[in-house]
């Protein structure tokens, strides 16, 4: 049964880690730092369903408005610390951000790990139930990730979205055109964190337990693979890279030892192959308006 | 500074006024004590070769690099602290080295992102088809990438795309870099028709004889100073000008 529900809950969460990372890289900010408000969601959830007898209700099931306070509180503190810590990260370009956005993953995991109240490397267990199997959860995770890829698709029409694309391409000439480009990478560093944090809570609840390992460097590397193998143009891309690249191992069970050797290749291979990622602005159209293309892309002479 | 000077200047003030601007990156001064106006309706050049300065005078006019000391007053009051977002508001519109097309999106989103801080969309409208009639090869081309065009076209959209914003002084950095002769004089002949529209213009170039033909006013940056001012005329007469940057 390698494509059951529970698999299923993991790729849309991973669909939404990859659209966490593509959300910065739109404005060409390339932020590994996913991981890290994924952790702070998960572990307000942990924290706050465990720790509070109130939230947890009388039922056997954790009362759905708790889970919504969970989510809300989670965008919160996470939104609040990206606000916070972004205006002088973003002042880092390329590989300084990236290398920033690691160091805090890093430091919220050291804090995680040691911290009374955290629960230590052992973490926090028997985080309860708000559904009754793997459905639930699958229902609530495609029901959040519809809302924020229709959200990225508006994003990619709206003013924004579209100053975003043009600092991508050129920062200073976007500075030229009188766009506020502090704020604008800033806004993309903030919706980064919400869709991390949110996914953290989700995924608290339906791992049932959670500890310091959920939010590590090696997730920031897994979650930019997502987006370098899905595409980072369009918002379609990171949703099939974070759906394939979390599918594949598992899927890839029945080779045993070698699953990982043919995992690494598939990611090696991507980029050499398709360098822009699977999924381009220029496919999408290609695809929806075969007769157009023509006349739209017609080399100068 | 004095504080009573903004209430009474703007009739007298010039436009644009640098006063004893300096920029310094780390060690390196790059701009000393360097001194310019533009008046309303000017069309003013800024000559140097590589390394002058002639960018970085810029760049601190729009606020993307912070002056070190000195001034830069726009209609008499300083503009110390302000966002390049500000600058563009304020009417300065900076056309920068190199073309800097967004060359993955088409002609028609760059002029559009080009009028980014505007709201009157009908404004914007007259402006579009206003550039499409300046620069016609830019019509024709409207839906194409900005990638794909030739340089020259290039450099045109990124005047056309500066214009969107509708700057009272347009800056433009080398717009006859890397350009075919032919398309310089076209360049040239094109900021003419705008100055004489009423455009306030500082441009900078290393392309001394194709600027002073259609400028009224120089200046010459040397290693980060002004070595030499005065008017068009003045200029093309200077021998020592004419030595090293007019090739005679």
């Amino acid at each position: 049964m390698p494509l059951d529900a529970s698999l299923l809950v993991q790729m849309l969460l991973g669909a939404l880690l990859g659209l966490s990372v593509y959300l910065p890289l739109r404005a060409g900010q390339l932020s590994l730092a996913t991981p890290g408000f994924y952790a702070i969601g998960g572990y307000t959830a942990a924290l706050l369903s465990t720790r509070f007898p109130a939230l947890a209700g009388d039922g056997a099931l954790y009362p759905l408005p708790s889970l919504l306070l969970e989510l809300v509180l989670a965008a919160l503190i996470a939104g609040a610390l990206a606000l916070a810590i972004g205006g002088p990260v973003l002042k880092l370009k390329g590989i300084y951000l990236a290398i920033a956005t690691i160091a805090l993953v890093e430091i919220l995991r050291v804090l995680n790990l040691n911290l009374g109240f955290t629960g230590g490397a052992t973490g926090l267990f028997a985080i309860p139930q708000p559904f009754e199997g793997p459905v639930g959860y699958l229902l609530l995770s495609l029901a959040v990730l519809a809302l924020v890829c229709w959200l990225c698709a508006r994003l990619e029409r709206l003013r924004l979205g579209r100053a975003m694309e043009a600092i991508r391409e050129d920062e200073l000439a976007a500075a030229c055109m009188g766009l506020d480009t502090a704020r604008v990478k800033l806004l993309s560093f903030l919706f980064s964190a919400l869709v991390a944090a949110v996914a953290g809570v989700i995924s608290a609840h339906f791992l049932n337990t959670w500890n310091a390992r959920q939010g590590s460097f090696d997730a920031s590397i897994t979650t930019l693979a997502f987006v370098v193998f899905g595409g980072s143009r369009t918002w379609l891309g990171p949703v099939v890279g974070g759906l394939a690249l979390t599918a594949l191992p598992e899927l890839l069970r029945p080779v045993g030892d070698l699953r990982l050797v043919v995992y690494g290749l598939v990611i090696l291979l991507g980029p050499i192959l398709f360098p822009q990622g699977l999924i381009t602005p220029e496919l999408l159209r290609r695809l929806r308006w075969p007769f157009r293309q023509t006349s739209a892309e017609a080399p100068a002479p | 500074m004095n504080t009573a000077a903004p209430l009474q200047a703007p009739l007298q003030a010039p436009l644009l006024h640098l006063e004893r601007l300096s920029v310094r990156y780390g060690r390196i001064a790059a701009l000393e004590e360097v001194d310019l106006e533009v008046r309303s309706g000017e069309l003013v050049t800024l000559l140097g070769s590589n390394g002058a300065g002639k960018s970085t005078t810029l760049k601190a006019i729009s606020q993307l690099v912070a002056p070190s000391g000195g001034a830069v007053r726009w209609r008499g009051q300083s503009l110390k602290g302000v966002a390049t977002e500000t600058t563009v508001r304020l009417g300065i519109g900076h056309c920068p080295e190199g073309r800097r097309v967004l060359s993955r999106q088409s002609v028609a989103t760059n002029l559009e992102l080009g009028a980014y801080l505007r709201r009157d969309h009908s404004g914007i409208a007259t402006d579009l088809e206003r550039c499409y009639g300046l620069f016609p090869r830019l019509a024709e081309r409207r839906s194409q990438l900005a990638g794909s065009l030739s340089g020259g076209e290039q450099q045109m959209l990124a005047i056309a795309r500066a214009l969107m914003g509708r700057p009272t002084l347009l800056m433009l950095d080398e717009p006859s870099l890397g350009l075919a002769p032919k398309l310089v004089a076209e360049v040239m002949g094109i900021l003419a028709e705008l100055h004489r529209q009423g455009l306030s213009i500082l441009l900078v170039e290393q392309n001394a004889r194709a600027a002073l033909a259609i400028a009224s006013r120089g200046y010459l940056l040397e290693a980060g100073r002004v070595s030499r001012s005065g008017s068009a005329t003045e200029l093309l007469d200077d021998e020592g000008l004419q030595a090293s940057y007019l090739g005679r």
